[in-house]
């Protein structure tokens, strides 16, 4: 055989060109940029679409505010006080003009900005969901794994038995379940309540354990069914998976250098797909703990029809969304080798 | 005649001498899984001695990737293997997985078919050469690295610096193949088992790695089992030639024997189905007419019968004997072709 022979001509080049060009050129800048830019309409449509939502819904915070017996007077008077009077359409661009110099408006009900409301309340809901998601893969992934390694043997078929269940019962029943058992029952933990990260880190956890527990546990159900299928799909069907068999190695080698790493990716959709779900969770348990979160306030500004608390809570759960998605397609083309180097 | 006979006469001829490097013995390979069976081999028997080159050659589904995946422990939990495979003397079949892996790779070691889906899209092609290096022997990172340089250089991937620290992706068909090559001498493996590792690649890139597979046999002494549908492929290379139809040897000769007077109507059926060079490329092959037997109901006659130009009433009572008719040469039929040369 010759050296030079053609088919190693069709060698895919790759360019090493200057850092900052690279950077410049690099596809998960370019992706940012774009992702970015599109969010500002999703955003934005979100908010518009709260606002025309709460001003279809019956009732007004003037009224609530001052109780059934204010005269209409009264009423009127704290209507144009709260600049309800204005036409709709007046209302919603002075409220885009503040909301993007960072101004959310001022609380209907408790006069308050709600800017500097929900910069205390993001820390309570941010832990709450940073938890949960911990809790979800750090449990799913070695679970996943276990199950995987020997399937359909004892372990896998528990597994699977419990995160069928678990898919099958709501995150508020889990909550209450939750409750009845360790907080009534056996008191280990409080049933309900908030206690900050100044009154010290294990009091804290200790409030936040079982909302965490109930939110992530569905969570947990859903990414170890699908990691532990993905594994064996892998185990069983990829070509990759016999030539690493046949190499040697060993089977939690192959199972972990190989099977997971490529099922880590199909993974890593699935929790971006989840993180939806993982944020709406918290309205709902936060409301069942009485956790001070976001969602939280949101119930009780609707409840007292604070549509400026509303519209504000509403377009952050936006904003966090879009970013989420955003990091999970930023991990995706930072971890994917074939995403990273813009193949195909 | 007995299976020692046997290899007694294809040891005259194969000029090997000695013990076999590899002696299967009446391999069985059943597939259950819900009620069905699927009879993928169906007593395999073939001996191979060091340095030879043995050719195994069959339509899609007639057992060769199953019965050469059964020797290195392979195959999926529903396979029921049964009979006999020794390799330098010891019995690779029903070994726990614990010592069977200390013969993959390091005795035996095999190439696949589509190199781009046996290699680990996520992993860079060093990573994956050096674990197959470090799989067998107390290596380090150095040496390991090092002797994959060597093994890249061995299979003549060209730049092997760059490419080490690149993904699959990056290269061409006929480089994937030639990395595979090299995770399979990693461990200086004494059987090489290509399965149809040239069909995935163009008629240039195969001729390439088919000399390459060529000349590693000679510098490293290894033996090859060479797995295709192409008999030309087994007349170019093979010393040996092993003709399988559902899940059987049919016949069985050195290369220049068998090619020179093809006896069981099945191979001469598969050579009419060679690509002859003036046909344009990619044009459809002439298949043999019909289709295989029904691997979960397999007929009481030979099995090639309903297919079969040549065959007589007596085919469909029993399957013929796999038996030595000719010095060297075997086959399985009752009506063999003349031994006129194709
Ligand atoms: N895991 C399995 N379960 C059930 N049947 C199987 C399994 N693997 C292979 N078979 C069957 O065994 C038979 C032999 O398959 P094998 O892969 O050995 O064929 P082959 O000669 O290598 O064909 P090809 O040229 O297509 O690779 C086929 O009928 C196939 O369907
Ligand atoms: S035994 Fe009969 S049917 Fe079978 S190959 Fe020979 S001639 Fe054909
Ligand atoms: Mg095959």
């Amino acid at each position: 055989m010759t050296v030079t022979d053609p088919a190693l001509g069709d060698a895919r080049e790759t360019a090493a060109p200057g850092v900052a060009t690279r950077i410049l050129r690099s596809p998960s800048l370019r992706l940012i940029v774009r992702r970015l830019l599109a969010a500002i309409p999703i955003i934005i449509g979100v908010s518009l679409l709260t606002f025309i939502v709460l001003s279809l819904i019956p009732g007004n915070a003037a009224q609530l505010l001052l109780g059934p017996e204010a005269t209409p007077e009264q009423v009127e008077a704290m209507t144009r006080q709260m600049g309800l009077d204005q036409p709709p359409v007046q209302r919603y661009l002075d409220w885009l003009g503040g909301a993007l110099t960072g101004d959310l408006g001022t609380s209907l009900v408790s006069q308050q900005p709600v800017t500097s409301e929900l910069g205390v309340r993001l820390g309570v809901t941010g832990e709450l969901v940073g938890l949960a998601f911990l809790m979800s893969l750090g449990f799913a992934i070695p679970v996943a794994l276990l199950a995987a390694y020997r399937p359909n043997r004892l372990f896998d078929r528990v597994s699977m038995l419990v995160s069928i269940t678990g898919l099958a019962v709501a995150n508020y029943v889990i909550a209450l379940l939750l409750v009845l058992v360790f907080a009534v029952q056996f008191t280990f933990f409080p049933a309900i309540g908030y206690v900050p990260l100044s009154q010290g880190l294990g009091e804290n956890l200790r409030s936040m354990l079982l909302p965490a527990v109930s939110i992530a546990f569905p969570l947990f159900c859903f990414y170890t069914r699908f990691l532990r299928g993905d594994l064996v799909d892998q185990l069983q069907g990829e070509d990759y998976i016999t030539t690493a068999r046949a190499k040697g190695i060993g089977p939690w080698q192959v199972l972990l250098r190989h099977a997971f790493r490529n099922s880590s990716f199909g993974l890593l959709t699935v929790v971006g797909l989840n993180l939806g779900t993982l944020i709406g969770a918290t309205v709902i348990i936060e409301q069942i703990f009485a956790l001070p979160g976001i969602g939280q306030l949101m119930l009780q500004a609707i409840n007292t029809r604070d549509f400026v608390v509303v519209q504000a809570c509403v377009v952050v759960f936006a904003v966090v969304a879009v970013l989420a998605n955003l990091v999970t397609d930023l991990l995706y083309a930072v971890l994917d080798p074939r995403i990273r180097y813009g193949n195909r | 005649m007995s299976i020692e006979e046997m290899a007694e006469r294809t040891a005259i001829v194969a000029d090997g001498g000695g013990q076999p490097l590899l002696e299967v013995e009446d391999l069985r390979v059943r597939f259950e899984s819900r009620g069905r069976r699927v009879n993928a081999v169906n007593g395999l028997s073939y001996r191979l001695y060091e340095g030879r080159m043995l050719a195994i050659i069959g339509e899609s589904g007639s057992g060769k990737s199953v019965s050469s995946r059964a020797l290195m422990g392979l195959l999926p939990g529903s396979a029921r293997i049964s009979g006999s495979a020794r390799f330098q003397g010891r019995q690779l079949l029903g070994l726990p997985d614990r010592e069977m892996r200390r013969h993959r790779g390091a005795d035996i070691a095999m190439v696949f078919q589509d190199p781009a889906r046996s290699l680990n899209p996520t992993m860079r092609i060093g990573a994956q050469i050096t674990e197959a290096v470090r799989a067998h022997g107390d290596v380090d990172k150095r040496a390991a690295y090092e002797r994959a340089m060597e093994l890249l250089q061995l299979v003549r991937l060209p730049a092997p610096e760059r490419r080490f620290h690149e993904y699959p992706h990056q290269l061409s068909g006929g480089m994937r193949q030639r990395v595979m090559i090299a995770i399979a001498l990693a461990a200086d493996p004494k059987l090489l088992i290509a399965d149809e590792a040239t069909t995935a690649l163009d008629v240039t890139t195969q001729a390439q790695i088919m000399e390459l597979l060529l000349e590693l046999q000679e510098r490293l002494g290894m033996a090859i089992i060479l797995i295709s549908h192409d008999l030309g492929l087994a007349a170019t290379y093979a010393h040996d030639v092993i003709v399988m139809y559902a899940g059987r040897a049919v016949e069985y000769a050195p290369a220049s024997t068998l090619f020179a007077a093809v006896r069981m109507p099945y191979t001469e059926a598969l050579l009419g189905a060679i690509p002859r060079l003036e046909r344009p490329p990619h044009s459809p092959l002439p298949v043999t007419p019909g289709q295989p037997p029904d691997l979960t109901a397999l007929p009481a006659g030979c099995p090639f019968e309903p297919r079969c130009p040549r065959a007589q009433d007596d085919c469909r009572t029993e399957a013929p004997p796999f038996t030595e008719h000719e010095p060297g040469h075997w086959w399985a039929c009752y009506h063999p072709c003349e031994g006129s040369s194709s």
